[in-house]
Parts: C-alpha cells; structure tokens; sequence
C-alpha cells in the first residue's frame, strides 16, 4: 500500500483540479471549503476532492506538501493555486477561469469526483 | 485569542504596512479577517502574499489558536 504522502502527491500530480477540503461535496464541514469548491464550479472547473477530516496525518502531510498551513487548498495540473481567499479571488479577476483555460482546455470536462485516501491503523 | 495580539504580531513582521487591520469575525477569539497592504507585496503574486501572512501566524495557526483564517492582501502601486 502506498503511503499518505504517496497517495497525497499522487493526486496532487495526477488530478486536474484537487481541492483538499473539509468533508465533501454532499456533506461539507467547513465554511471555507465551501467558498473554495463553490468559486472552482463558477469557473467551470472538474474538481477532485479529498477530505482531509477522516485523520489527522492528511493535513499534516499535506502542509509538508505543499507548504501551506490551512485548509482547504486547491492546485491546479500540480500546482498550489490557494486557499478559498485566493481561489475567489482569482475568480472574481477572471485569472482562475484562464488559469484553467490554459491548462485544461476550453471544452474540459466539469464533473466533480472524490478520492477517499487509505489509512493505514 | 485576541484581534489585537494579531494585529502586533502583523505590524511587527510588515512594519512597512499602509493598511493592516484585524477582525475577529465570529466574536469568538478564532476566526479571523486579516487585511494587509504592504508595498512589500507589489510585484508579488498572490498566493507569496497571503504565504507571507500565514508565515507570520504560523504559530498560532499551528497550535490551533486560530481555527479559520481569511486573508485580503494587496500591494501599494
């Protein structure tokens, strides 16, 4: 079995759009994540979630990824784009919806899709 | 904890800030508002401002003093 930082970079790297959150997108715990996951739809985004609440190690490996702090964090083809603050404003400047031109193309898919991380006891 | 204590801690890591200002949003002492326009930050793209901020707060956002933090920054020019 691969382990959660292996399975972290894994969709960081493999998923067009990962939004590391709190819950999903049925049931989501936190404000923030919201804002994220709703700003990434406005710009017709595909998203693939992970929440990261199941265990704490998710968050903790995640900021060793990625250097940031707090939750939710959004990366586009690999690369960190931010927190809910940034993703709407990025939005709002219309530089996310270009971001996402650029690298996935004009015609991409939009659907949404969760990944659950296997945890190891 | 206290808008005000991180409002010291802000003005002490951008003292060069012509805007900073804390806002405890909820009341609660955890969820804050953070704005902070620095000419430090011109040039700077977003996401290294608000990594700047957060790099500031890395202590209490580790130990959890602060529970959700909103960040608005923007450079002078």
């Amino acid at each position: 079995m691969k382990t959660l930082n292996e399975q972290i970079a894994e969709v960081i790297e493999k998923e067009p759009v990962a939004l590391f959150m709190k819950g999903t997108p049925e049931m989501i715990m936190c404000g923030n994540s919201q804002r994220a996951l709703k700003a990434l739809h406005a710009a017709g985004a595909p998203v693939t979630t992970v929440d990261v609440l199941p265990d704490p190690r998710i968050r903790q490996e995640l900021a060793t990824l990625s250097g940031w702090p707090t939750i939710p964090q959004v990366f586009v083809k690999g690369e960190l784009i931010g927190g809910a603050d940034i993703t709407e404003e990025l939005l709002a400047s219309g530089e996310l919806a270009q971001k996402l031109d650029d690298t996935l193309g004009v015609m991409r898919e939009q659907n949404v899709r969760t990944v659950a991380l296997e945890l190891t006891a | 904890m206290e808008a005000e204590a991180i409002r010291v801690v802000l003005e002490q890591a951008f003292p060069e800030a012509v805007e900073l200002s804390v806002e405890d949003r909820t009341g609660t002492g955890d969820h804050f508002q953070v704005t902070v326009s620095s000419p430090s930050f011109d040039g700077l793209p977003l996401l290294d401002q608000h990594r700047r901020v957060n790099d500031a707060l890395a202590a209490p956002l580790g130990d959890g003093s602060i529970h959700e933090l909103r960040i608005k920054t923007k450079g002078t020019e």
